[in-house]
């Protein structure tokens, strides 16, 4: 069974919680004491991950870390479909890597500000915030041209991909990080739709949405 | 002269902001808004604040008939904002005056437009009431409205129909505090290509605002994609510009919002009231017959908007025939446009069904009380039985829509003749596998069936009965002997068949009131304080409906009502006023 090298309020973990629950495959958490911790700068951590960080998988003695590869990881390996990390669709799967980058953004500020304001991290709030914003501005503009072109996610295709998986988790908790979605209403039409993907499951500050219609 | 802002009409949202089953997060004049369509397509606009404990409503949940607080629950019904639920509330029945705050709305041009205290309608616009009005992409813009308003005035772009075009002139059709019109034509052909453009800006806050637009004509299906692009390309290039220079200015200061007063009648102690009440005129908007002998009633406000109401509640319904009677709503939670009734007729009861059937017709109207809840649900217990015989559905199917709008698990068992005998049949399809119907069975049967049905008692189940009688007391006695307690099984009667004995004389003394008076023989205890000045409200006065309870301090009742169950009656705390009396010489009651 997956290992996940876990901390229960981190949003890099609840990824791959959310991507597992989603591809129904079972795992066990190993508690990483995160905070006020520092387990994962340990010495007996770095012997699973010599950079110190969260999250990290254990499949069966195969040890991957980095949450976005991780996603990558998963959805190859345990979504028989092959739609949520598209292979076999060049130009989709070359959408879902650019957006895949496009996250790292997202996680760098938008969730870098919620680090500072939660657990007392030192990073340049005031400029995590502002480059929250400029990520948040293009990503609701094209998630506006989405719906008017009767799409629902990030990627141009029908179906939901890890993309989707990677950002949500640093938008839906913006606000814990100082950053109001109050400008961006079609980012936050698009949480309620992941909300609402079969498998869904949610983490502290993450509230279910109502049925669909 | 410049018109006061809070007086006006503004949009807050688009209407693709707007889907259903989502709330929008908006700000008018540092006022912030939760913005959410209804199944039914009525937009609400509230204050984003829940009233238990200030929570955003944004974060809310739209479940299509009410809005309900991410913290702890709190629901919200359409239109009014009345509360309808409040999780810990034991009797489950908020004051219907625990209302949140509305702002008036009306759609028009693709937008959705309010205002603290608007007067008359939003404006009308002649170029988009002759045209096709298309919506093009909002922009928030962080300056202020009459900054944008200024800028506006000098942007450009090109008709939707020569996205090519080299030379184009531009002109402003109007400009004012809070709109400019602009019309864009070619002026390299002889075509004479021309789109008009009406640009509104929402005053969010001193410091910000957002520009909805909206094209005068629909472009081509083929061309909408690249109109779109090109508008929303134009103006991120002007509010980036108008950012630029608001970034100069010195920042103003936040607008703040007026928090509502408690309102003058919340801050004074209500008037008691007394006897049946009939506070509200309804009007007979719907009257069809939904099974053989069964007519339904849609009763529609004649102006505002109805009381909120609990799955279970009531209301009496005074008939031309001057006949008060008890109907229970129907109706599912937040669906509060109109109350929804069920009547059976009755031919050889005392004249009050045949009255609705025969003589009441649509477009007349009715007087009604508020709604009152004594056959209150438990939204906190694990399972829900439900067991309705005959027109016993009505308060039921409330209840059910109630259980199964939240998710929770329940089952609807209908005791019928027939399928034709089933009343809200439509409804009933619409709760899927959790509705049982049981059809045709004789006497024998059903009890058996009920027998089955409460066959396994268990702490975190509530069974609710209403139906007939004979299969209300076949209920109680197959519980008692199941071995559920008293507190987990409801009933709700019809009426009081017992044959009520009124020879006694007895004294009854109020603690509160530190009166005494007698009771003779032929009186209640309700007629005798109602003509003592004491007032007690009322409703089918033969204690069925438990509205006319008092509390016992002293003295032994004589109970004679159905409403209060063995327990309630042994413990003898409690007593309808309206048919039970004393044991005792002497009764002492809390009033």
């Amino acid at each position: 069974m997956i290992k996940l090298y876990d901390y229960v309020l981190s949003v890099n973990c609840y990824k791959q919680r959310l991507m597992m629950s989603i591809l129904d495959v079972e795992y066990e958490t190993v508690p990483v004491d995160f905070f006020p911790g520092w387990e994962h700068k340990g010495e007996e951590f770095k012997k699973i991950n010599p950079l110190g960080h969260i999250p990290v998988i254990d499949d069966d003695g195969y040890i991957l870390w980095d949450a976005h590869a991780i996603l990558v990881y998963l959805a190859a390996k345990y979504d028989p479909s092959g739609r949520w990390y598209p292979t076999g669709d060049p130009g989709l799967l070359g959408e879902t890597a650019s957006w895949m980058l496009f996250a790292e953004g997202t996680t760098n500020t938008a969730s870098a500000a919620r680090l500072c304001i939660n657990l007392g991290y030192d990073f340049d709030l005031e400029a995590c915030q502002a480059g929250a914003h400029r990520l948040f501005r293009v990503l609701d503009e094209h998630l506006w041209f989405r719906e008017r072109e009767g799409r629902e996610w990030v990627c141009s295709g029908a179906h939901p991909t890890i993309a989707d998986i990677a950002l949500f988790p640093d938008v839906v908790l913006s606000e814990e990080g100082g950053i109001s979605r109050l400008d961006y209403p079609a980012l936050r039409r698009w949480t309620d739709r992941v909300k609402r993907i079969p498998g869904f499951e949610g983490m502290p500050g993450i509230f279910p949405a109502s049925q669909g219609r | 002269m410049t018109a006061d802002p809070f007086t006006l009409w503004h949009p807050v949202a688009s209407e693709h902001d707007v889907p259903y089953r989502h709330v929008h997060h908006g700000q008018l004049l540092g006022r912030e808004l939760a913005v959410w369509r209804a199944d039914d397509d009525f937009v609400n606009v509230w204050e984003n604040r829940c009233l238990h404990r200030g929570v955003r409503l944004s974060i809310g949940s739209n479940d299509g008939t009410e809005l309900r607080c991410q913290y702890h629950g709190w629901r919200y019904a359409n239109r009014s904002a009345g509360c309808t639920y409040i999780p810990a509330h034991p009797a489950d029945a908020p004051a219907r005056t625990i209302c949140n705050r509305t702002f008036p709305t009306m759609e028009r041009y693709g937008l959705v437009w309010s205002g603290e205290e608007p007067v008359g309608e939003p404006p009308t616009v002649d170029v988009l009431e002759a045209g096709t009005p298309f919506g093009l992409r909002n922009l928030p813009v962080h300056a202020p409205a009459d900054l944008a308003v200024r800028h506006l005035q000098a942007h450009r772009f090109l008709p939707s129909d020569r996205l090519d075009s080299g030379s184009v002139a531009m002109s402003v059709e109007w400009a004012d505090e809070y709109s400019v019109a602009l019309t864009a034509a070619t002026t390299d052909t002889d075509d004479g290509s021309a789109s008009t453009a009406v640009f509104f800006v929402q005053p969010v806050d001193s410091g910000r605002c957002v520009i909805r637009a909206v094209l005068a004509e629909t472009p081509a299906a083929s061309d909408q994609m690249a109109v779109l692009r090109h508008h929303a390309t134009e103006l991120n290039a002007l509010v980036a510009r108008i950012e630029a220079e608001a970034a100069l200015l010195p920042a103003p200061e936040p607008m703040v919002p007026v928090l509502q007063q408690v309102p003058l009648h919340l801050a004074e102690v209500p008037e008691a009231p007394s006897g049946r009440q009939a506070a509200l005129r309804v009007q007979v908007r719907r009257k069809w017959e939904t099974a053989a002998g069964v007519a339904a009633f849609e009763l529609a406000p004649i102006e505002g908007l109805l009381p909120t109401f609990q799955p279970g509640a009531h209301i009496d319904v005074h008939l031309p025939n001057g006949l008060v009677r008890q109907y229970s709503i129907t109706n599912g939670p937040g669906e509060t446009s109109y109350y929804r009734l069920g009547v059976k007729l009755e031919p050889d009861s005392t004249g009050g069904s045949v009255c609705l059937h025969s003589t009441v017709r649509e477009g007349d109207v009715l007087a009604i009380s508020e709604p009152r809840n004594n056959f209150p649900l438990r939204r906190d217990s694990m399972r829900t039985i439900l067991l309705a015989g005959g027109i016993g559905i009505t308060p039921l199917l409330a209840m059910a829509q109630a259980l199964d709008r939240m998710s929770l698990d329940f089952e609807l068992h209908c005791f019928a003749q027939s399928a034709e005998h089933t009343a809200f049949s439509d409804v009933l399809d619409g709760l899927g596998e959790s509705v049982v119907r049981h059809l045709g069975l004789p006497p024998d049967e059903t009890v058996a069936e009920i027998r089955r049905l409460v066959a396994a008692p268990d702490e975190f189940t509530h069974v609710y009965v209403c139906g007939p009688g004979p299969m209300l007391e076949a209920a109680r006695r197959e519980a008692a002997a199941a071995g559920w307690p008293d507190d987990h099984v409801h009933f709700e009667y019809f009426k009081n068949t017992t044959e009520i004995d009124d020879s006694s004389t007895f004294e009854v003394a109020l603690a509160r009131s530190a009166l005494t008076v007698t009771v003779p023989s032929g009186s209640t205890i309700l007629e005798v304080l109602r003509e003592s000045g004491v007032p007690l409200p009322s409703s089918c006065e033969q204690g069925a409906c438990g509205t006319c309870v008092a509390t016992v301090l002293e003295g032994e009742p004589d109970h004679q009502d159905v409403y209060l169950n063995d327990s309630d009656h042994q413990a003898g705390d409690r007593i309808m006023t309206c048919v039970s009396r004393a044991l005792s010489d002497r009764l002492v009651l809390d009033l």
